[in-house]
Formats: C-alpha cells, structure tokens, sequence
C-alpha cells in the first residue's frame, strides 16, 4: 500500500520539488556536478523525521494492524489470528436472503464509512466555495505581508480555543431560544423561532465548514501568494479580461494549494467524531464514532478493522487527489 | 453530631494552601525541625487515583491527604479515557475509581486484585444493598449488572458465585437514574417510562447517546408500552435487540428524537434551552436545570429506575507500604465525610450511616429519608441548590433502591448492541 | 495623486467587495462564540445556556481559582509548552523533510505516505498501540514524552504539506548563483531561502501550535499522570459545567488577538528600523 509508486515518477526529472525552469544543457551539467558536490544530502535531512515516525507511527501502527487479527475476549484480545474481526466488517445477516429484511443491504459499517464520505465531499466542497475568496483576498488584494497573516491569524483564532468549549457553545447560538433565532425574529425575518439551525443535516453542514474552511485558506493562499503578478499584468496588457486571468492563468497555478488543502479537510473530515454529537445532536454514526463506540468497550481488534478500513479510504482519496492535481508534479 | 461546614471561595482557596502545608510539613520533617506528628509524615505515600468527576474532586482527595496524612493525587478523566486507562495501564494508578458495569471487562483482564474485607474496618456498615443485592428484604433485585454479581472474588481475584471474604471494588457512591422532564411544557406527570415515546413530545425527546444506557432506557418504554417482553433487559438476546431497535428506528425517521445527548452539561443544556421536554437524565442534572431557574421534575417510573453503583478498586500492581496506604484511602472513603460530600451532590454512598455523621439533620432528612428541606441547602462548594421546602424527586433512599428495573450493564451481546446502535444513529 | 481611472476605481470596488466578504467570513468564523462570550459573563445563578441570569464577572474570578475537578491552571500550562515544543519541532521537520523532498531520493514515496499516515490514523487507537508498546518496555508514558510524540506525529503532515506548497514552483536560480559565488550551503540556506520561506515555516509552526493545543484523543492514553487541558475539560464534562468554560474560552480568544495586535506593532517596528 505505501510504496505505490505514482506514475509521474519516472518521467519527471529532477527532484520531487522544485520544478525549476530547466537550465541550457551545459550549464544544466555544471548545475549537477554542484549539486552532488555542495547539497546537504537529504538522507541527513530525512533521518530526524524518520526516526521520530518509526518510534511514534510505524511501529505502533503495526500494533493496530496486528491486533485487528486477534480475538476479541471479555477484557480485551488474544493473540489467537482469526479474519473473525474483518468478516463482521464486511457481512451482514441475511445479505442475499431475499426472505430476509437485509436483502441486498450493505453491512452498517460499511454504510456508514459511505456517509462518512459522502459528508465529506459535500463539505469540501462548501469549504472550498467559501475559502478560495478569502485566499484570494489575503494573497492578490492585501499587498503587505504583515496583513495578510495578521488577517489569516484573525481567522485561526477560534482554534486556539479548545473545541470541547466551543461545542457547548453551538446550543445558545443555534438552539431554539438562541441568538441566532432571536436576531432572526428580530430582523422580522422568522416569526417563530425555528429548530430547523440545531441539529439538522443544514447545521451539521455549516458547522463543520466553519470548523475547518481555515484549514484549506492556508495552503491555497500559499500557491497564490507565489503567482508572479507581472505574467497577470502582462496578460491584462495584452486584453484578457479579469474572467480570462482567472481561469487561464490564476486558477491552474492555484491548484496544488486546491489540493492540498483539500488533503487537509478530507482526512479531518472522514476522521471527525465530535461535532457529529455536538452539532447533529448524536443523529448520525461517522466511522469515528464506531471506533469510539467499540473502543470505550474493549473491543480493540474490532476498533482496529474500522481504523484500518478508514485509513485505507483515506489513502485511496489522498491518492486520488493526488492524481487529479499532481501536486508532486507541480511542486 | 459536628455540624457540616460549608465551604466557602474562602475554604477553597484553603484547600490549596493546606495542600502546599502538606508539602512544606513534609519539607520540615526532612529537616529535622518538625515538632507535630513526623510518624504520619515519614510514612507519607503517594497514592495515584483516577475516575470520573463523579469522584475525582480536589476537595475530595486533598482532604483524604490531610486525614490520611498519605499524599493522594487524583486524576480526573473522561469516561472513554478512564476505562481505557484502566484497562491497559494498571502501572498508572494505585486506585482505580470505577463502576460495576465496567467489571465484566475488567476483572477477566485481572488488572485489580483482590481487596480484603477483614482490611476494611467499616465493611460491616456497608449495607445490604451490594452484598445481597436487596437494600431491605423487600427490594427488587434489578436486571443486569447489579453490584452483587460483580462484587464476590476468590484471593486471586476471580469472580465467585456466593459471598466470600475478599471483593473485586469497595462499594461506594451510586444511585438510581430516570426521566427528566419540564412539567411546563409536559403538562402532565410523567410516570411512566413508555412517555419517552409519547407522540404527544414528538420532536423534544432526548436520550442519552451511549449504546449500553441508551438501549436500557429504550427497553424500560417499550416494555413499559407492552411492545416488547424482554428476558432480561440487562442481557437482551438477539431477537429482542433486533426488534428495539427496529422500533426505534421507526421512531427516529417520524421525527421523535430531537437529539442523543453524551455529557451531562449537554443534557442540562437541552433542558435549559428548552429544545427538549422530556430525555433520560440524571438526577444531579435535574438539581442543576432547577439551580437555573427552570422547572425540572425527576420522575419516579412506577417500572423502576436504572441503578448504577461506582467504587474504588486497587491496581494488582500495588504492593507493600503503598498498598497500605491505598487501603487506608479506601477505608477512608467509608469514614463518612466523603459520603457527606457525594450527598451534597445528590449521590448516596454505600455506608449511609457513617455519612449522616457528617451530615447536618437537615441536609440528611432532606438527601437520604426524601423529606422536605427544612432550609435552603447548598452544594458541596456553597452554592444553594435546594430551596427551603423542595422535596426530592424520587423520595427518599430506600424508596428509589427498593424499586430497581435494571442496572447499568456491559450486555454479553455488546458488539451486536453497539451495531444495533450505530444503525439506529444513522436511519 | 494618481487619477481616478475607470481601472482604478474598479479595483476599488472589488477590492471593497472582498473586504467586506472577509469581515462576513470572520463572523461566520466567530459565529458560535458570540454566545460564549456573552454567557461568560453569566450571573452567579445561570448556567451555560441562555436564558442570561443578570449579569456578573463572578464566572471571570472562578478563572483565577483551584478549580473542583482537575487542575485548570496547571493543565492549561503543560498545554501551552507542549504546544510551543510541538510548534517548533514541527517548524524544523518539515523544513527539513521539504528540503530533501527538492531532490530525488530512494524511498522519497514511502516517506510521502508514511508522514501522511500520521494524519489518517485515528487517534484513541494510535495512543493505544502506543501505550501497549510502552507498557512492554516498561516505559510510563507522560505528556512531554509520548503525548509530545504522538502530537508531532498529527501535525508534522499538515506543516510537510505546506512546505511542500512553498516550495512549488520554487526559484532555484538564487541559490545556484549564490553557490556559484561560492557561498557554503549553510550562508545559501540562511541568506537566501530561508528569507524566502520563513512565512511558509510560520504557518507550518502555527499549524502545529493550534493542532497540538486542541488536540485530545491522541493524548488519551499518553499523558501519564497530568492532564493535558482538553483532558481535563474533557473530565470536567462529567459534572455540571459552568460558564467558567466559557471565560475561558473568552480570555484565550482576547489573548491571542492582542497577541495578533503585537505582532503587527512589533513587526512595524522591526521593519521600520531594518529600513
């Protein structure tokens, strides 16, 4: 799983990063023979990461994976490998009995991975409906380089409030005698307060944008803050239209930022657990909140397949990503 | 009979400072200088403790440090961090805080060992209602984890049939959850578990998002509807399983839920705000809505209430001086001011009479016998929770411990449950 | 003065326009904590939902006092400096891993995913693969041991990614000509890209001051004996809650905004002199 090569990797010259404007050939020569000469090598540069990773990742990830082939026991697991734990993901009662009211019904875990993901994807999409302006705003309107992290700061302030406050704080906003309601029966725009804020498919929505829109203005803002603004004035020289430096010249450099910060969002997204219960009052299962539910008792190997086949979801959306927008590409 | 003090900011504040007296004595006698019982302090042992908030409170255990004179460190957790931290770290902890529906995870895994009873001085006073399961002769028993299955072990801490000397948990603090609902906007008493599913509350229903409690509280109204017979509501089989929560979906997608709540500030909060009319609750959650000026009723369910009982067990790992002293603590806990505390709370404690010491004869009438308050009483840190003349919902102890339906319980169909659950949650 | 052309007056309006979208933005980011704030100033008597019960810095006090469960204060700091150490080793990682990512190197995929694997696997497990691990060892976990650990692990993708976003289409040319001057690695590194990328590190470390700060499954298992503050929050949502939550919250959020205001002041200065 982790040494799928992707395609571009052969083709592409040079480092992973650094797509520089290639060198005439001779100089390119000498550019090599410096480099391997001069460069830190990047074995010296990987190894602290690595090392860290291996000690606080790899290995206790290989913990997971192992327990989710023991036996779940009254009290924990036993290292007796059974594929028990992986059949009760994926098989459901009755699955094929056209006699049984599971006929043709997918296994609730695996339903529930599936609206976990269908949340997310709607919710990326609203982040990025929201976020993109405020990147583009913080990088092509906001000039100084002061203001435009003092601004993003503003924005990443609520986070440094521990969202376990926050949380309590949704119900006097959105609830039925919240603020919100009143300011809308204020406005004379809602004559009754209304439920529909609070614990709604609407609400869960909003506030999961609210909580993570941030996370994607960063790394979008980054790729558009480096956009050379002498190509957007050469081309609105040479008469393209705002509409036309947007799409031709604006949007495509934007996109390994797009990426990325939707590499941020999906992972939070389908790993999230805590807003479900706060925001949407409990009415859903994410995939998180089955790894809760199994884990609070004791039934690690079972949390494990979940963890396992939520990650192996995440991998294959990173990958995806990835192939849309070849970051790697482009970096 | 001492009067109980009531403590103020002030006290509190004195708590901290008695707590670093504690440590500059402990400086002293190192010394050589110290003139007051240097046998306490030389002997002093530090004893790690976790549980829930329930439990875990610094006025609890610094005050357990200055009559112990051993320094105990509690720590308070979450509900999925305490059982997990439980579970795996028992080197983590000396005393473990914990509840007797976790112990059918717990004591297989063997990380408690076995507590001697003939160690503990007050155990006779410990009363009837974890030993034999019956509080008085006449009391239910109650479906599911009640105390008693859980309580007798053998020297190697595993579980035995009948009484024996030595318990997996000393019994300590517990008591008995039901409905919460606003008379306002109920109109009527609620006596009955099968309310929850009234259409009349379509819409301004709750209950608690926990797969094991959530499907008990489900169970007592829907038997208490006549839909549903269950064997044992605290062991549900398959078929039962299948069918509650079938229903419930049923109900869910008609719109009967407003929300699941998980904390017990959520559930205050839904009551406060009025989104909901009628949710599972617990009973110092209703003090709390009242104390904010909300009307809040704890409905007494001719069906029953659903128990639940928590206690202090010792870490297999403790040996020694430190299980000395973890001993000491856990005999302390019976001494009767903790259970004054816990009272204060509205929890009861497993030796009743050891607390009314530290209670005053108002407090106690109005906690433990159900009598009107004969003045405004105030929670363990000073603020008044109770208005001169309020009666507690639920009467008095033995009334609501008399009348169990079912005790909190980790089902032998969990798994089932907790998918059960999560489709229910998803409809 | 320069004339008002039809041009400039355009770049006017839009540029008000997205003004005007920024401050709606940071009321929809703000939303929720309007209610806190105004219920942290509850009176003694209410609680953490309106109706408001008078009004009173009461909850305000309560900040400065032991509180009954856990241990605010304390749990705050190690919060705070495991925060700060997480923001700093995440800012030095991944510098160091998007540096070596420039060039080629054998197993540069392996690492790739592997630093991404921090960001999907779910956290109350890793502290438990983690824990059980220590435990074999004999190993007791604390917060500034496995929870620093665990934490870095969370947030070094999220500053890697944004390293990796810097140094997209990255102008080499700088440094070769540099190097060609003769200039060693480490004068290239700090007096050309380091200039060029130290925003990028900022909001790398920032990522990771903000992530480790909220972080709160990871550390279940890991924190040994003293809670982290979403711990000890965590804990406290036992009992009854009261609106010194809320001041909390309130504080932190004044706080950092007046640490915002003197970073604007502070860097004014600096750049003022450096002129």
């Amino acid at each position: 799983m982790l040494q799928t090569a992707p395609p571009h990797a052969k083709r592409h010259h040079g480092g992973l990063i650094g797509d520089q404007p290639a060198p005439p050939p001779q100089e390119a020569a000498r550019l090599k023979k410096s480099k391997r000469d001069q460069t830190v090598h990047p074995g010296w540069l990987v190894a602290p990461a690595s090392i860290w990773l291996i000690v606080f990742l790899v290995v206790p990830l290989i913990g997971i994976v192992v327990f989710s082939f023991w036996t779940p026991v009254r009290g924990g697991m036993t290292p007796d490998f059974t594929f028990i734990n992986f059949g009760n993901f994926f098989r459901q009662d009755g699955f094929f009995d056209p006699e049984h009211r599971n006929f043709l019904k997918l296994s609730i875990f695996i339903t529930t991975l599936w609206t976990t993901f269908r949340f997310t994807v709607t919710v990326m999409v609203v982040c990025l409906i929201i976020g993109y302006p405020i990147a583009f705003f913080l990088a092509m309107q906001v000039k100084n380089f002061k203001w435009q992290l003092a601004l993003f700061l503003v924005a990443m302030v609520p986070f440094w409030t521990s969202y376990l406050i926050r949380a309590v704080a949704w119900l006097p906003m959105l609830g039925r005698r919240g603020l919100f309601n009143k300011m809308l029966m204020n406005l004379g725009i809602i004559d009754k307060p209304s439920s529909f804020f609070l614990y709604s498919e609407f609400g869960y929505t909003m506030a999961l944008a609210q909580l993570y829109v941030v996370l994607c203005v960063g790394p979008i803002f980054f790729s558009l803050a480096k956009i050379d603004k002498d190509i957007i004035e050469a081309a609105r020289d040479m008469g393209a239209s705002n509409f036309q430096v947007f799409r031709e010249i604006i949007l495509p450099l934007s996109l390994p930022g797009v990426a990325i910060g939707m590499i941020f969002l999906f992972v939070m997204l389908m790993g999230e657990f805590a807003t479900a219960v706060v925001v949407y009052g409990g009415k859903t299962s994410t995939t998180g909140t089955v790894i809760l539910n199994y884990y609070a008792t004791a039934n690690y190997p079972f949390a494990a397949v979940n963890a396992i086949m939520l990650m192996l979801a995440m991998m294959i959306g990173v990958f995806f990503i990835l192939r849309v927008v070849d970051i790697r590409k482009e970096l | 009979m001492t009067m109980p003090k009531k403590p103020t900011l002030h006290e509190m504040k004195t708590g901290l400072s008695r707590r670093r007296f504690v440590l500059t004595t402990a400086g002293a006698a190192a010394a050589g200088t110290m003139t007051g019982a240097p046998a306490i302090v030389y002997g002093a042992e530090t004893i790690r403790t976790i549980g829930l908030g329930v439990s875990i409170i610094n006025q609890i255990q610094s005050r357990a440090s200055k009559d112990t004179g051993d320094k105990i460190r509690g720590q308070a957790l979450g509900y999925g961090a305490m059982v997990g931290k439980m579970l795996n770290q028992n080197d983590q902890y000396e005393v473990a805080e914990g509840y007797f529906n976790d112990m059918d995870v717990l004591v297989p895994a063997k990380v408690f060992q076995a507590i001697d009873t003939k160690r503990i001085k007050d155990w006779d006073k410990v009363s009837n209602l974890t030993k034999t399961g019956r509080l008085t002769p006449g009391s239910s028993l109650g479906d599911g984890d009640a105390p008693f299955r859980h309580l007798w072990v053998d020297k190697d801490a595993n579980p035995t049939k009948g009484p024996s000397r030595y318990i997996s948990m000393l019994p300590g603090w517990h008591n008995a959850d039901s409905i919460g609902y606003n008379p306002e906007e109920t109109g009527r008493k609620i006596e009955s578990w099968a309310e929850l599913f009234s259409p009349d509350f379509k819409g301004k229903v709750a209950l608690v998002n926990a797969p094991q409690i959530g499907t008990m509280d489900a169970a007592m109204g829907v038997e208490a509807m006549g839909l549903i017979k269950f064997g044992n509501k605290g062991d549900m089989t398959r078929p039962e399983i299948d069918k509650l929560i079938a229903f419930l979906i049923k109900k869910k997608k008609e719109g009967h839920f407003r929300a699941f709540w998980e904390t017990f500030g959520q559930s205050v909060n839904l009551m406060v705000s009025g989104e909901v009319a009628i949710q599972s609750m617990w009973s110092p959650a209703v003090t709390a809505v009242k104390a904010e000026g909300v009307p809040c009723i704890y409905a007494s369910p001719k069906e029953g209430m659903r128990g639940w009982h928590g206690g202090c067990a010792i870490s297999a790992r403790v040996t020694g001086k430190k299980l000395d002293a973890a001993y000491e603590y856990l005999n302390w806990w019976l001494d009767g001011w903790a259970g004054a505390f816990v009272a204060r709370q509205g929890y009861y404690m497993s030796a009743p009479e050891s607390s009314k010491k530290h209670l005053s004869k108002e407090e106690w009438d109005f906690w433990y016998l159900g009598k009107p308050a004969a003045k405004e009483l105030t929670d363990p840190f000073g603020t008044p929770i109770v208005k001169k003349g309020e009666i507690r919902d639920g009467g008095s102890y033995e009334a609501r411990f008399k009348n169990i339906a079912v005790w909190n319980s980790l089902m032998k169909e969990n798994d089932y449950l907790v998918k059960g659950w999560t489709e229910f949650l998803s409809a | 003065m320069a004339r008002w052309t039809p041009r400039r007056t355009r770049a006017l309006a839009v540029k008000t326009g997205f003004s005007i979208y920024y401050v709606l933005f940071i009321v929809f980011i703000f939303g929720p904590m309007i209610a806190m704030f105004a219920l942290s100033f509850q009176g003694r008597r209410g609680g953490t939902s309106f109706p408001m019960r008078g009004f009173s810095t009461y909850w305000w006090e309560k900040l400065l006092e032991p509180s009954s469960i856990g241990d605010l204060q304390g749990a705050l700091a190690r919060s705070l400096i495991l925060a700060l150490v997480v923001m700093v080793i995440t800012a030095l990682f991944s510098t160091m891993l998007a540096m070596a990512f420039r060039q080629k190197f054998r197993g540069s995929n392996l690492l790739f995913y592997t630093v991404m694997l921090g960001l999907m696997v779910p956290g109350v497990l890793l502290s438990l693969g983690l824990a059980t691990l220590m435990r074999q060892i004999g190993i007791p976990p604390a917060w500034w041991s496995s929870g620093l650990g665990v934490h870095v692990v969370w947030t070094l993708p999220f500053g890697f990614l944004v390293m990796m976003a810097v140094f997209n289409r990255f102008d080499s040319r700088l440094e070769e000509a540099a190097r060609d001057m003769g200039a060693s690695e480490w004068t290239v590194f700090r007096e050309i890209t380091l200039p060029l990328i130290l925003p990028g590190i900022v909001a790398a470390g920032l990522f990771g001051f903000t992530l480790s700060y909220d972080e709160f499954a990871r550390t279940t298992l890991l924190s040994g004996e003293y809670n982290t503050l979403p711990l000890d929050i965590n804990a406290s949502m036992t009992q009854r809650i009261r609106p010194t939550l809320f001041a909390l919250g309130t504080a932190s959020t004044l706080f950092s905004l007046c640490l915002i205001g003197l970073f604007i002041v502070v860097y004014t200065i600096l750049y003022r002199r450096s002129r």
